[in-house]
């Protein structure tokens, strides 16, 4: 405290600091007085009495100077000179200042940009408590590779396991659940046991968590809800504690407010949590039991890998009480990280991204570095004059340091302007590029990291110029001769390119592998088609026949539009995105036994009315697709595709064959094979794929009529090929629906949305890198170009002399063009040869083309080759166009 | 013993705030003086080292300044305690006094134990 007071008035001192001096030289004065007379006194002559006071006094100067200090903050009053001198030398070059800062906030933006979108990723703790420690635990197969336990499993889990202090489930997704009252609304629910929140360090903003008599069937029915519910909905309403809330139906009582900006672990946020409610007794029977997410807890210095060697035996021991059999070897334990469950797939895409803007940087410094030497050779005779005059060698470099902070902070700003621009970009570019795109922005922690990067960049190319000490010839010289000093200048320009090359061929790959994706044939259209999804309440609807009844009436409704071609009901779209999936072990023609499970691998099902080949335009290539009449008939029939029925039928007709799911279940007709289509992602292979037929019974609509092999209950999507354009048909189809009950919500997309919306990420990982490649190749050629020039004015004389002598000018240009070829080849094969060691990193991000693709390096290596040229060509050809006898005269 | 010792290093401060305690107001000078008179003229003040010292009392306000007139119909500026100033005095002469005390229980002919 005491520290902080006298700081505060050394700060003030700096102000108004000469009167104070004067008020010292009086007590000073008088002090002298005094002690003199003493000392006249004591029998001393005058002078003799006043030599003395000041002896005593250890010189005048000397206490004036340490009073001085102890007075203000002597560092201060330096930095403050250092900052004034360096804003004058600005000043006087505003074009070398304006470059600098242009360049660093090229770099800093660039990279400030992109980690404020990795940072969520990659960094920045997640929104839970003790987050390093929570982890996602269950089972995997291979229709699931997220982690999932079954009721029973759970559980057994629960009670014997060791390595977690808290472990608890939410259900496996949001759900849709309708608020009934007055001012009715659609929200997403989501049901979470009673340890769930506090698992995660999370306590309501409002009210209290569920009691454990809360979860348990028939329990009191209470409900938290969400800020943003309760903010929107109820209007912050502090009286909705206690009050009953009416979800689905059933009321329930609200006893809590979730926090502000809630997330779950799976990056789900819910309008409305509800008591999971298991009957455990039922569970721990019940086979398969209750699916469910969940969660744990590592005890303090437990890993995840011991954790997993702990919980192996329980599951073995769980998987043997539980699961068939044959069904074992498709299961495995899993435990990983709250993190790794949440992005582990952009991980990689994240960390290439941010090492390409570190590295756009790095060029960026370089760059920056290279005009404050070209700069610190022009004020060499300056420096070398404060040095003679007495200033050390510590000081010169603090001026210098002073100077690159100021320039690198100025660049901060302007990069912080920049970021916030281009996180605009990146978000018109790829919406759903990467997680949290939306959420990316400049807050504290960014801008923090911003001067800190600025910093750091600053004492990077402030230190590199400093360290060259002006030697005394400067002195005396009358024009510098520092071809020695330009070493590492060059260095700095090769090392340019050689990122730069990086960054190109990285940009190449990424362009090619993007152009091969977007140029692939899917194998069905994306023009022309509208798919809607309309998720029905399912209070209301609560049977599957009025489920039916409704996408029946919906379908015939839409089918009436001018301008339809086509309209179908399916439960998945190709290319990608979510479809139910089966293991192809699951099927077996009938009468031979099933392949052994977890040989294979997975297949694609799809549950369609007859219409969904011609909507999406898919040949079929032998027999026939479904037909109307299918719908009623009392038979299964199914479509494969080609891939599929070439694997299960080698060699033989497929039509009229029969396949079954189970041994005892009703076969299914195979009626026709369909070409194959696109399905496993644009990046991915395909899959083989069976198409299931939806007849016009109640069980293919939704809800799980037990032992009947039925569609999933996913909501069917409805797919509309127009000969208008779909833009056009969708008010139209809105209307229709909305005839037959206008409280569903519609969610429209054209195909092509769709198909787009999945080229994100790629895209959005294509656009950067060429970005960042162009920005370090620009600023790597401009370098080159600045050294260039430099050596071509330096040797002005020595080109005189030259051409005197008789050299033609295309001597000199060789000579000059000479220098800058060496940094080219130097900087080419050093970059050539760290892509290739890199390019491995990219590998999964490519599509149908090799981390090292040959073309891709002549054109990124020739791209670069050309446009370096042309950069040292300008300034040999000025220096081959000198007049000599202008050249001689120069000094 | 004839030499004079140097101040040490911290100790100005407390010399400087005690003697203020017992003589009321002084002015450097005076304060320089009366601080050698105390120590029996075993010390050797630097004069000038006692300007930045009280400064920095000053400056963390255990002592304040104004200027008056000398004994001797001088103009110079007096020094005098503040409240804080006493305070300290109490803490840092009780810290004193307990390391001296364990400096000398080390520095005390070795007993048989």
């Amino acid at each position: 405290m005491r520290q902080l007071r006298a700081l505060w008035i050394r700060l003030c001192g700096m102000i108004g600091a000469h009167r104070d001096q004067d008020d010292f030289a009086a007590e000073l004065e008088s002090h002298v007085q005094m002690h003199t007379e003493d000392g006249i006194r004591a029998g001393l002559t005058p002078a003799e009495a006043r030599r003395q006071a000041l002896i005593r006094l250890g010189g005048a100067e000397q206490t004036r100077q340490a009073y001085r200090e102890r007075r203000t903050l002597p560092w201060l009053e330096n930095l403050l000179r250092d900052v004034r001198y360096a804003l004058r030398g600005f000043r006087r070059n505003p074009v070398f200042t304006i470059t600098v800062i242009a360049t660093l906030a090229v770099g800093i933006g660039a990279t400030t940009a992109v980690f404020s979108v990795v940072d969520r990723i990659l960094f920045r703790s997640l929104p839970y408590a003790h987050d390093d420690r929570i982890v996602s635990v269950g089972l995997v197969q291979s229709l699931e590779r997220e982690e999932f336990t079954l009721g029973g499993f759970f559980f057994d889990w629960r009670d014997s396991q060791k390595p977690f202090e808290a472990f608890a489930s939410q259900g496996t997704m949001l759900h849709a659940c309708d608020l009934v009252e007055a001012n009715p609304a659609q929200l997403n629910c989501i049901h979470a046991q009673a340890g769930f929140l506090p698992l995660l360090g999370i306590s309501p903003a409002l009210g209290r968590n569920f009691l454990p008599e809360e979860d348990r069937p028939n329990g009191p029915r209470v409900a938290l809800i969400s800020y943003g519910l309760w903010q929107d909905h109820f209007n912050r309403d502090a009286g909705i504690l206690n009050r009953t809330i009416d979800v689905d139906g059933s009321p329930a009582r609200v006893i809590g407010v979730l926090p502000k900006g809630f997330e779950l672990p799976t990056l789900q946020v819910p309008d409305v949590m509800l008591p999971l409610a298991l009957n455990e007794g039922l569970e721990r029977k019940g086979m398969p039991g209750t699916p469910m997410r969940t969660f744990a807890r590592l005890r303090t210095g437990v890993s995840i890998a011991q954790a997993r060697a702990e919980m192996e035996p329980l599951f073995v021991h769980t998987q043997e009480t539980f699961l068939p059999g044959p069904l074992r070897k498709d299961f495995h334990l899993s435990i990983r990280s709250l993190r790794d469950r949440e992005t582990k797939d952009v991980q990689l895409s994240a960390w290439i991204l941010l090492a390409s803007v570190l590295a756009v940087l790095l060029i960026a410094c370089a760059n920056v570095a290279g005009l404050m030497m070209a700069r610190g050779e022009s004020r060499e005779r300056e420096l070398a004059v404060r040095s003679a005059l007495g200033a050390s060698r510590g000081r010169l470099i603090r001026q210098a340091l002073t100077e690159a902070a100021l320039l690198s902070l100025a660049g901060a700003a302007a990069g912080i302007i920049l970021a916030e621009g281009l996180l605009r970009v990146f978000l018109k570019l790829a919406p759903t590029g990467i997680p949290f795109l939306t959420r990316a922005g400049v807050d504290l922690r960014i801008a923090s990291f911003t001067v800190l990067l600025a910093l750091l960049c600053g004492a990077l190319f402030g230190i590199l110029p400093a360290l060259q000490k002006p030697r005394a010839v400067a002195l005396a010289a009358r024009s510098t001769n520092s071809r020695r000093r330009t070493v590492l200048r060059r260095s700095l320009v090769a090392g340019q390119i050689a990122v730069s090359l990086v960054l190109l061929s990285g940009a190449v790959l990424l362009l090619k592998s993007f152009q091969n994706m977007e140029e692939q044939s899917l194998g069905m259209q994306t023009h022309g088609v509208l798919t809607a999804r309309i998720a029905l309440p399912g209070f209301r609807y609560d049977t599957s026949e009025k489920k039916m009844a409704f996408y029946l009436q919906a379908e015939a409704a839409v089918r009436r539009l001018p301008g339809i071609r086509a309209v179908a009901f399916s439960d998945s779209l190709p290319p990608g995105g979510w479809n139910s999936g089966m293991r192809y072990a699951d099927l077996a023609v009938a009468g031979k036994p099933h392949p052994p499970q977890g040989t294979g691998g997975s297949i694609v099902d799809r549950g369609v009315t007859p219409d969904y080949f011609r909507a999406l335009n898919i040949p079929i290539v032998r027999g026939r697709g479904f037909a109307e009449e299918d719908r009623s008939s009392g038979e299964y029939r199914v479509v494969l595709s080609r891939l599929l029925a070439a694997r299960m039928f080698p060699g033989a007709d497929p039509i009229g064959q029969r396949i079954q799911r189970n041994p005892d279940g009703m076969p299914f007709t195979v009626v026709g094979v369909a070409e194959n289509v696109k399905n496993g992602g644009l990046r991915e292979e395909d899959e083989p794929e069976i198409y299931f037929l939806r007849r016009n019974v109640q069980q293919d609509w939704g809800g799980r009529a037990p032992g009947a092999e039925v569609m999933s209950g996913a909501v069917p999507l409805m797919i509309i090929d127009t000969v208008l354009s779909p833009k056009a048909v969708t008010p139209w189809v809105r209307s229709q629906i909305a005839e037959i009950d206008s409280t569903v919500p519609v969610e429209t997309e054209t195909l092509n949305q769709t198909v787009s919306k999945l080229a994100d990420r790629p895209r959005f990982e294509t656009a950067l890198l060429s970005f960042f490649a162009f920005c370090g190749v620009l600023m790597a050629v401009i370098g080159l170009y600045g050294v260039i020039a430099f050596v071509a004015a330096q040797r002005t004389q020595e080109i005189g002399v030259r051409m005197t002598l008789g050299a033609t000018k295309l001597d000199i240009l060789r000579l000059i063009a000479g220098e800058g070829l060496r940094l080219i080849v130097v900087g080419g094969i050093l970059g050539l040869g760290a892509s290739l060691a890199t390019a491995r990193l990219l590998k999964s991000l490519l599509y149908n083309v090799g981390p090292h693709d040959p073309g891709t390096y002549v054109a990124a290596a020739l791209l670069l080759a050309v446009v370096a040229l042309a950069a040292t060509l300008i300034p040999a050809q000025r220096a081959a166009s000198i007049d000599p006898m202008q050249a001689l005269r120069m000094e | 013993m004839g030499e004079k010792s140097d101040v040490w290093q911290g100790t100005l401060a407390l010399m400087a705030l005690r003697t203020l305690e017992t003589m009321g107001p002084l002015h450097g000078y005076g304060l320089a003086r009366r601080i050698e008179q105390t120590s029996g003229d075993l010390l050797q003040l630097n004069y000038g080292t006692l300007y930045p010292a009280l400064l920095k009392l000053e400056q963390e306000g255990f002592i304040r300044s104004k200027w008056g007139v000398s004994e001797n119909n001088r103009r110079a500026k007096f020094y005098e305690l503040t409240k804080a100033g006493q305070r300290q005095v109490k803490k840092t002469a009780a810290e004193w006094e307990q390391t001296t005390a364990i400096l000398a229980r080390f520095l005390a002919p070795a007993e048989e134990a």
